[in-house]
């Protein structure tokens, strides 16, 4: 039905400018350093990266993690993981010219992903927990311009 | 070779044209093309393996804390639950206590996600309409207003992954509007309330079908210890609250049982954290201590 397909249409774009402003809300009030527009940029990206993952019927949080790193700089994110749930976790930087990544470990620091792909600016990992638990997101930027480079994670599950 | 005609010296082809070879030139653009993909795609190389202990506090953040749903989301796949029968009756009256207030806006908005799992439309509006109230008392109305409006909405047109969106969104926009308003103890206590309402329901139907997998989803330990520094981390007046030592109290409990390795929870662990999850969300909702 069409009016359904536009309802769906509207509801994706609305939970995607919920989900950005939402994003920058979290983690400026997270972090008083990080009250900057470039984190809030960032975020936009990260949820931008999402999107498709949206689409495929996965849940994003509308919870966020961010912040700056300088490059080869790698930071862990803890998590909270469970089976039976295949989980993305998209991440992104507004920085031009700058690419990262994001890669899962268990809580031994052994690599858990199914899959991971890393495309400039953008960045992604999947995994289907083998076990629930506590899970590290560890983020690096590869390479930017800038000597801090602004970042932004988000994650979806199904 | 590429041509039948031997080549002038090894490694070395002056006569050799890609323009002659139109084939060849496109053959090699797409291999070229389907290179660069590639090394784009996987630009770096993840070790297997890491230390954790490299990573000082500083580099680690902290958890986030899960919404119910992406637990029930489990017990969906592991069962057909009964979430009708896990759903509270009645209204929640507002309490004077703001720490009591934060825990059971947290709280009912778990609840509303146990509402969405069993696609109650009229429970789910009841319980926007709640959060709400709740919102309003402790100065944050105005951060839910919309969300709840989309709450009513959603539930109305049965779109039950959009009416499960605005509820995790509800409690960003309360958290968020609290941290602004410098109430960061509160905004916590919020996730709290959440995590143990969602904790009751999720032990009340594991121990209705035990399984070893049911059960594993309860191997929460970090964010149990993550709850506790929450807690120490307060002011003394919170920490001093009746409610909140109780369930400080409560979690130092649940923490060695949720330690312990996922396979290692018996039915017996989990009749335990249900009982005092219960019995802390009975005076979350009621008052006493």
């Amino acid at each position: 039905m069409k009016l359904s397909t536009a309802s769906s249409f509207m509801f994706s774009r609305i939970a995607f400018q919920h989900c950005c402003l939402l994003g920058v809300a979290v983690i400026c009030l997270g972090s008083p350093s990080l009250l900057r527009a470039t984190v809030d940029d960032s975020v936009s990206f990260a949820y931008e990266a999402a999107l498709p993952y949206y689409k495929q019927g996965f849940s994003i949080r509308k919870d966020a993690w961010g912040g700056d790193l300088g490059v080869r700089e790698k930071k862990a994110v803890s998590i909270q993981l469970f089976k039976g749930n295949t989980y993305w976790f998209l991440m992104a930087t507004e920085v031009k010219g700058g690419s990262l990544s994001v890669h899962l470990y268990d809580d031994k620091g052994n690599l858990v992903e199914d899959e991971s792909w890393q495309k400039g600016r953008f960045a992604g990992a999947r995994v289907n927990p083998k076990s629930t638990g506590t899970y590290f997101a560890i983020v690096q930027i590869l390479k930017s311009p800038e000597e801090r480079t602004t970042w932004a994670l988000v994650y979806g599950y199904k | 070779m590429f041509h039948d005609k031997p080549l002038h010296c090894e490694g070395n082809f002056p006569r050799f044209s890609m323009k002659n070879f139109p084939l060849l030139r496109f053959q090699a653009f797409v291999l070229a093309a389907a290179l660069l993909a590639i090394v784009s795609l996987r630009a770096d190389n993840p070790p297997k393996k890491i230390a954790l202990s490299d990573f000082p506090a500083a580099a680690v953040d902290d958890v986030v804390v899960p919404v119910p749903s992406e637990i029930f989301a489990v017990l969906d796949k592991l069962g057909n639950p009964n979430w009708k029968g896990q759903l509270r009756d009645g209204k929640v009256q507002t309490p004077e206590d703001r720490a009591r207030t934060a825990l059971l806006l947290g709280n009912v908005i778990a609840e509303g996600f146990v509402a969405v799992e069993a696609e109650d439309a009229e429970r789910v509006k009841d319980i926007g309409r709640q959060v709400l109230t709740l919102a309003n008392a402790i100065n944050v109305r105005k951060a839910v207003i919309t969300r709840c409006k989309s709450i009513t909405d959603k539930a109305d047109a049965r779109d039950w992954k959009g009416v499960r969106s605005e509820f995790d969104g509800a409690l960003q926009d309360v958290r968020a509007a609290m941290d602004e308003l410098n109430d960061h103890d509160l905004s916590q206590l919020v996730s709290l309330g959440g995590w143990l309402r969602g904790t009751e329901v999720l032990t009340s139907i594991v121990q209705n079908g035990f399984s070893k997998d049911g059960a594993e989803l309860l191997h929460q330990p970090e964010l149990v210890n993550y709850f506790d520094r929450c807690i120490g981390s307060m002011s003394s007046r919170l920490r001093k609250n009746p409610l909140v030592s109780h369930i400080r109290d409560v979690l130092r409990k649940i923490g060695p049982i949720v330690g312990e390795s996922g396979d290692s929870i018996t039915a017996e662990n989990v009749k335990m954290i249900h009982d005092l999850t219960r019995e802390v969300n009975e005076q979350v909702i009621g008052g006493g201590n």
